[in-house]
Parts: structure tokens; sequence; C-alpha cells
């Protein structure tokens, strides 16, 4: 149980990369990037946790009640937005590309070879 | 001491940035590109000023106002060192020189080009001033979202497949880099280096440690495109606006290199696994890829491309140096990043003339066709003698440096890695400047192979304002005396490391003779360069012999950079499981 | 490399980097039951120091108040990047106005999916700017405030229409919210400058716990992020959408 966390990050990281290395489509290959992403915040927010602890907001129970960690929620709220911002431009990229070359399979498009 | 210096550095920029997106197409004319280029004459002078000031001590700056509580860090603190300071001010006269060379280069007058370079510039001075491993992160990122989107501009379907794949390498080694971040924090709770440094001292038999430096360590290295880590970069400087390519390789690259410096002597020192592994796995894989690197190199014709991967052979100089472990590699690497860094990004501006001037940018489709442009000649092969080690300048110094600290090596040999990679990028280089401006080397089948693409650059901007920039950095890269960097730069290397624990120096009894680096690399280069533009002179059959000895195995190296973003990340995956082996193995 | 080699090759990879990697998993603290100096560091001082409640937010607009700038920054990145993208061979010039949708026909909306938008489209831009004040007191902030917000103007258009939804949301302003969100950010960190503190330094009263506006700078900067976020969000929005109308004649796409 303790090591739970840990290896449902490694295998959030391990699935997506396999899935990117396979992948026929790049909009499959953004999905897998954001499956990789997850791994990151499960990483993160793992870390942070306390057994017992409420949430480190104090809007009902007073300051000093046990809290988990909210340094580590702050930076899992950075990563999502990297992570959206990240996926906009490739689909951005992706939709362009298609337009012109017709075609999102990334063993066919490569740069400068034709 | 304290000082409100550092914070300016990225947050101006960012103001500026912000500004003009909000002010929009309200701007009249060219006051975009005024302000850019006086915003990054600013970037410059406050980088210099930092250098000078932080002589005395570093210029230490808490954000907020939260300085530790109770000798635990609760905010995030910008620290520049001399050394940071001076990449501050690398990166104000690239972007400066970079701005002023794309003065009218879009056809529309548009900001957004304006906004996404501030950001960028913005984004490497914070990563080399932060003290926060977070903070570094999200400097990491903001410059790996600014340059995906750079490199797309142009919108031609290269463009956009190798900002594809640009983008998703570099996501991928933002992931490692901070899932080795959650690693850190998990077993350190710590977020401010120095602080993670001393916590890392206490916790040094820890596999945790080891296991987030192999991952930060892959992220950095893919940034700074070491072998295995690298296939993306060739495509990607390749196909983005020359204006652009001049900072990526002038600029992002070393950021790679100088990130794994700062983080290796502000966490990781302590930890024996850790810099034993540098030291055996990341020297190696330094000298690997400037050789390849070098190869490469001259196996290109179109010459963006060729710049390109002389910017991969010259990190692995850089990274040798890292590697090395000592104040002098250190020192060496910092002289050698800002040389190169001013080297490169000229070269990379007059393959941008070619663009402009004569409408392609393939080696032996202009054969010829630029004697009538006899200044970007001049500048063309100044540029490439410097990279193949000239000995003057901040370059020769560097590889001097380089070449003392290699000296206490078990095995000094591995300093051959530079002159190799130097020497044969020089070649190319020269090779071209003699093809293309002077029309030697004529090649049978002339036609054939070149790049298809349409490869031309808006033509209508005078050639004395874009060869000015060009000037100024080569003058800038090459007159700098050199006893003045040397000691700026033990200097910057030895406040570096100050953090860390400096490892007791390897006495090697006796000093070994310095190599003649520089001019071993010169004769290669000149040697090579005179091979390739001469051979048709040669006997047929000496000339056809080597030919058919060599030809497979560019053909080889060539095949391995499919491009194919697949191949891409399986090479980084390699590439982390021979980190892993190494940190488990030393 | 063939995908058969390429598989070869990630398999050795991953059964060098197996060791390793368990290795770290099983050297990991115990999930829930290890120390967190940091964040109970943050729990102890921010409360007392900044009169918030939310902690998250403190530490995301005022301890590590300069990484959200950047991470504000970056946002403007991608969208300055997926504008400069998806604009291409439309350019900048049309950006301004409703497009025709050519010969595209325009299914006709059913009267259910309009009621349904105008109610809930209204109602979901009012939660959005009522998570964005409540930053400093409840779970939310900018960034969700500035999402929900994002989302609000997509029931709009599903509502209204395309050329509807193009009228009411300029993208001129959308740059100009975006732009001027992070500026305000920026500038608010300038401010404290002058006053001879640090970059971002508090210089605001701190106002009463449980307050909206209590945490001094913070409701400021807040405010600049859902600013730039429902910004960054609409023009992200308004960009992939006029993907979907066919090109005008003589129009490169």
């Amino acid at each position: 149980m303790s090591a739970l966390p840990w290896s449902v990050a490694l295998w959030l990281f391990a699935i997506g990369f396999y899935g990117m290395i396979t992948s026929r489509h790049y909009v499959h290959l953004i999905g897998c990037l954001s499956v990789m992403q997850s791994g990151t915040y499960v990483l993160l927010l793992s870390a942070g946790f306390r057994w017992g602890a409420g949430p480190p907001v104090f809007a009902d129970h007073p300051p000093g009640t046990p809290a988990v960690d909210p340094v580590v929620q702050a930076l899992v709220l950075t990563d999502i937005v990297v992570g959206a911002a990240v996926t906009a431009l490739l689909l951005a990229l992706a939709l362009q590309l298609h337009k012109r070359r017709g075609t999102l399979d990334p063993e066919e498009l490569r740069p400068m070879r034709r | 001491m304290i000082s409100s210096l550092p914070p300016l550095a990225a947050a101006g920029p960012i103001l500026v940035a912000a500004t003009l997106l909000a002010l929009g197409r309200h701007l009249p004319g060219r006051v975009p590109d005024v302000i850019a280029i006086v915003a990054a004459l600013a970037v410059a002078a406050l980088g210099a000023l930092m250098a000078f000031r932080a002589g005395d001590g570093v210029l230490l700056h808490w954000f907020g106002g939260w300085s530790p509580r109770e000798g635990m860090p609760i905010g995030i603190a910008f620290q520049a060192d001399v050394a940071g300071s001076v990449m501050v001010a690398l990166v104000g006269i690239l972007f400066v020189a970079s701005f002023v060379f794309a003065w009218g280069f879009f056809e529309e007058v548009g900001v957004q080009f304006h906004v996404l370079m501030l950001v960028f510039m913005a984004a490497m001075c914070g990563f080399c001033l932060t003290r926060d491993l977070f903070n570094l992160f999200v400097w990491f990122e903001v410059m790996s979202v600014a340059a995906f989107a750079l490199t797309a501009y142009r919108l031609e379907a290269s463009a956009l497949e190798g900002a594809l794949n640009f983008t998703v390498t570099n996501s991928l080694g933002s992931m490692m880099m901070l899932a080795g971040i959650g690693l850190l924090y998990a077993r350190l709770g710590r977020l401010d280096m120095l602080a993670l440094g001393e916590e890392a001292a206490k916790a040094a038999g820890d596999p945790v440690i080891p296991g987030a430096f192999c991952l930060l360590a892959a992220a950095l290295l893919i940034k700074g495109a070491t072998v295995p880590f690298h296939l993306w970069l060739a495509d990607a400087h390749a196909v983005a606006p020359s204006p652009v390519s001049m900072v990526f390789s002038g600029g992002m690259v070393a950021m790679g290199v100088f990130g794994l410096a700062r983080l290796t002597w502000t966490v990781f020192a302590p930890v024996e696994a850790v810099t034993e592994a540098l030291h055996a796995v990341v020297l190696w894989l330094g000298a690997a890829t400037s050789v390849l690197g070098g190869m490469l190199c001259l196996g290109q014709r179109h010459v963006k491309r060729m710049l390109a991967f002389s910017t991969i052979s010259h990190t692995g100089i850089l990274l040798m140096g890292v590697a090395l472990l000592s104040a002098d590699g250190l020192a060496g690497t910092l002289t050698y990043l800002v040389g190169h860094g001013l080297v490169k990004a000229a070269l990379f501006a007059l393959a941008g003339v070619l663009m402009a001037r004569l409408g392609g940018i393939d080696e032996i489709g202009l054969r010829g066709r630029g004697r009538e442009i006899w200044p970007a000649r001049i500048a063309f092969a100044a540029g490439g003698l410097l990279l193949a080690g000239l000995p003057v300048g901040l370059m020769e110094e560097g590889a001097t440096l380089l070449d003392a600290a290699a000296g206490a090596e078990s095995f000094r040999w591995v300093i051959l890695a530079v002159p190799i990679g130097a020497g044969l990028t020089g070649a190319a280089v020269l090779r071209a400047a003699g093809r293309i401006f002077l029309g030697w080397g004529k090649v049978d089948g002339e036609e054939e192979g070149a790049p298809s693409e349409q490869e031309a650059e808006k033509a209508n901007r005078p050639l004395p304002l874009m060869l000015a920039p060009v000037a100024v950095l080569l003058l800038l890269a090459s007159a700098v005396p050199g006893h003045l960097a040397e000691e700026a730069a033990q200097h910057a290397a030895s406040a570096m490391m100050q953090p860390g624990i400096v490892p007791a120096p390897v006495s090697p009894g006796e000093v070994p003779e310095r190599l003649p680096l520089g001019w071993m690399s010169l004769s290669l280069a000149l040697l090579v360069a005179g091979w390739h533009l001469g051979r048709h002179h040669l006997p047929a059959i000496l000339s056809n012999g080597v030919q058919a000895l060599t030809a497979p195995v560019f053909a080889g190296l060539e095949r391995l950079h499919s491009g194919v973003t697949g191949d891409e990340l399986v090479w980084i995956l390699a590439g982390l499981a021979l980190l892993s082996l190494g940190l488990w193995l030393a | 490399m063939s995908r058969r080699a390429r598989g070869i090759l990630a398999a050795i990879a991953a059964l060098a980097l197996a060791p390793g990697a368990l290795a770290v998993v099983r050297a990991m603290p115990p999930l829930g039951d290890h120390p967190l100096p940091y964040g109970d560091a943050v729990n102890r001082v921010a409360p007392a120091e900044r009169a918030v409640s939310n902690m998250v937010t403190a530490v995301n607009f005022d301890l590590r108040g300069f990484d959200t700038l950047g991470e504000e920054v970056m946002l403007l990145a991608a969208v300055v990047g997926a504008v400069v993208v998806l604009r291409g061979a439309r350019g900048e010039g049309v950006g301004d106005r409703p497009a025709r949708c050519g010969s595209r026909p325009i299914p006709p909306r059913s009267d259910a999916v309009v009621l349904l938008c105008r109610m809930t489209a209204p109602l979901t831009l009012i939660y959005g700017l009522y998570v964005v004040l409540h930053a400093a007191l409840t779970p939310g902030g900018g960034f969700q405030g500035g999402a929900i917000i994002g989302s609000g103007l997509v029931l709009v258009w599903l509502g209204e229409g395309y050329n509807a939804w193009r009228r009411m949301v300029p993208g001129v302003v959308l740059h100009a919210l975006e732009g001027g969100g992070a500026g305000l950010y920026a500038l608010a960190g300038f401010g404290a400058m002058l006053t001879g503190a640090a970059y971002l330094a508090n210089m605001l009263p701190l106002g009463d716990w449980g307050s909206i506006l209590s945490g001094g700078m913070i409701p400021v900067v807040n405010f600049g992020v859902g600013l730039a976020v429902s910004g960054a969000f609409g023009m992200l929005f308004l960009e992939f959408l006029e993907e979907t109308r066919e090109p005008e004649k003589g129009e490169e796409q």
C-alpha cells in the first residue's frame, strides 16, 4: 500500500510512453502525452499526502488543524496549466499540418526528408 | 547581498511583452521592433552590471520578501552569481542581434513575433538566475513553449513537422524534469536548491536521489541535445526562421548544459553516486556527441541543418567540461559557451543572408552564386575559422581551460574529442564558404538530392543591416583578451561551485604538457575542407576509394536520424537507461 | 528504424531501466506518513501573516507568486503560438469579424439546446466569476475560475451560433484581457519594488479574516490571472472554432 502511488505514477509513465512510440496518429500521440503527464500529478499529489489530515483550506476548521501539503497542490495546478498549454499548441500544429500533408501518421511526417 | 536587480531581467521583458500584446495592432509601424531592441539591450546591460556587482558576492532577491523562516526557505529566490549574470548578458546580446537581424523580416506588421521572443528572453534569464528548483522548471517550460511556437512560425509543412517533433520530445523532457522534482520533494521536502543540497548531503545513500538526478539530467540533456537525446534538434533548428535559429543555437541549447552544471553543483555535489556517474557516463556522452555531431555536420548540404549539427557537436564539448568536475573544466565550459553562442548566432544570421539574398540554402545548389556578396564571404570564413579553433578569442581560451582540466584525468586523451568535433564542424563551414562564395568544389550530379522545398526568406532588407549584427557578434567572440576571460571564468566557476562540496583535486603529480588543441583542430578543419573542395583534382582512384570507405558510415548515421517522432522518443529512453545503468554501476 | 527495431530497442532500454526504477519505488517514503516540512511551514506562516484561509492560494499568489507569473506567461505564449499557427494563411486581418460559413449548411439548433444554453451559460459565467473572486477563502482561484468562464463562452457559442458569438466576444478584447491580465500581474510586482520592497511584496492592508478582500495583494494578482486565463481560453476557442468554417472564395487555406 505504501508504494502504491509511486507504482501508479511509474505505470502511467510507462504506458503513456508505450502509446507514444507505437502511435499511428498524432492526436492519439498527444493523448498519450497527457497520460504521462497524469503520472506527474499522481506523484506530486501523493508526495504531499498525510493520513488523517484535512484540506489546506482553513475556512471551516481553524488554522492549526492537521492539513496536507498545500505546496504540491499549487505545483500540480501549475503542472495542469502546462499540460493544457502544450496540448493546445500541439493540437494547433497537428491541425495545420493535416491541412498541408493530408495525414497525421508520425511515420510519414518527417521534416526535410523528401 | 540583497539586491533588487535580478528580478528585472525576467519581469521586465514580461511586462513589455504583455503590454505589446494588450496594445496589439494599435502600435504604429516599426514601434514593436524598436521596443523589442531596447528591451533586449536593457537586459544585456543589466546582465553586465550584475556580473560586475556579483564579483563581490552573489546578488540575492527573495520574491515577496519571503526570506527563510527558522532556516526553512518558504519563498523563491533569484541568486545572481557571476556565471548566471554573464549568461543573462549573453542572452541579451543574442536577442539584440536577432531583433536587429529580423528588422523587417516579417511581411505583415504584427506583435506576435515580438511577444514570443520577449517571453523567450525572459524565460532564459529566469532560468539562469533562479535558485528554486520548481521555478527553474517553470522557466524551462516557458522557454520551451515559446520556442515551440517560434519554430513553427513560417508555417511551411517542414516547419510544422519540425515543431511537432520538437514539442513532443521536449515535453517528454519537461515531464521527466517534473518527475525528478517530485522525487526530490518527496524525499527531501525542499524546493530551494541550496537547501536541497544540504538535505541531500544528509541522505546521500538514498537511491531516490540518484533516481531524481537521472530524470533531471535526461531532461536537461534533451534540451542540450546530447547523443542520444539529440535527434530533435537538427530539424527544429533548421526549419525555424533564421533570427530564431540564432537564439536557439546560440542560447537555448547552452541552457541545458548550464542547467546541468547549476544542478550538479548546488544540489548533487555531495552525493557521491551522482558525481561518479556524471564523471563516468556524461563525460563520454559529451565526447561521443562532439565526434558524432562533427561527422553528421560534415555530411550535410543544407547549410542550416549543417550548422544545427555543429551546435550538437559543440554542446558535447561544453558538456565534457561540466563532467570533468573541476573548476578549470567548468570555467572552460563557461568561456567556450559564450564564445560558441556568439559565433554560432553569427553563422545562423549568415545562413539567413544566403536565404534572403540568394533564395536558397543548399550548399551545392548555391555553388559560386555568393560571389557578389563578398562581405558575407569574409564573415562566413571568419566564423568557420573560429569554430575550427583559430587560436584567438573566447572559444580558444575555453578549449585551453578544458585541456588543463583534462590533464588531471586518468585518461586524458578523451579531450581529443574537442579538436575532432571542432575540426569537423569547422571543416564543414569552411567547405560551404568555399563552395558558395568562391565556386570551388565542383560536384557531379549537383541537382540530385537537393532539398525540394522552397527555402527563401524575405529579400528586400538592406545587406548592411543584416551584416552589422554578424560583425558585432564575431568581434565580441574574437576580440576579448584571453587572460581577462580566463580570470573571469575561473572566478565565476569557483563561485558557482562554492555551494557544493568541491571534490579534492586529483593531484596528477606533474602537470602534463598542454596539447595545442586549437592548432590540431584548425589543421584538421583545413585538411578536411581542402579534401572536399579539391577532391576532383586528385586521382580518381584515391578520391573514389576514400569515398567508398566513408560513404556508408555517413549514410548509416543519416539513416539513424530518420525524423520519426517514435525513433526520437525511443532513443531518449535508451539514453535514460544508459544514465540509470551508469548510476547503479558507478 | 523499422517499427520492429524500435520495439526491440525500447524493450532493451526498459529492461535496463527496470532495476533502477524498482529501487526508487521501494526507497520512496511510505504514502502519507513522512515529514512535510515545507507544507507545515506554509500552513503555520500564511494564516498568521496573510489572513487568508486557502493555503493553496497563498502559495500560488504570494509565497510562490513568482512561479505563477511564469505560468501565466507560459499560457500567454502558448495561446499566441496557437493563434500564429492556426491563423496561418488566414492572415491577421480577418480576426475580428465573424466569418461567413460559405457553402457550409448551418443546421438549425434545436430549441432545447438554445433554451438550455441560455439558462446555463449566464450561470456558468457567474459561477466562474464567483470562483475567481473567492480565491482567498475557498478552493478555486484565478486559474480555475478563468477556465470555467472559458467554458461559459463555449456555451454561449452553442446557444447563439457562431456569428452571434463572434459579435459578443471580439478577438481584440480577448487579446487585451490576456495581455492586460499578465501585465497587471507583472506591474503589481514592480509596484511593490517602487516602495523599496521586494518584487511582488505585499503593500496593501491584509483585510479581515474571511472576507473576499483578505490577503493584501492576493486579490489583485488573482484577479489579473482570472482576466488573463479567461482571455486565453476564449482566444483558443475562437481560433479553433474558426477552423470549422469553410474558406471564403479566393482565400488560401
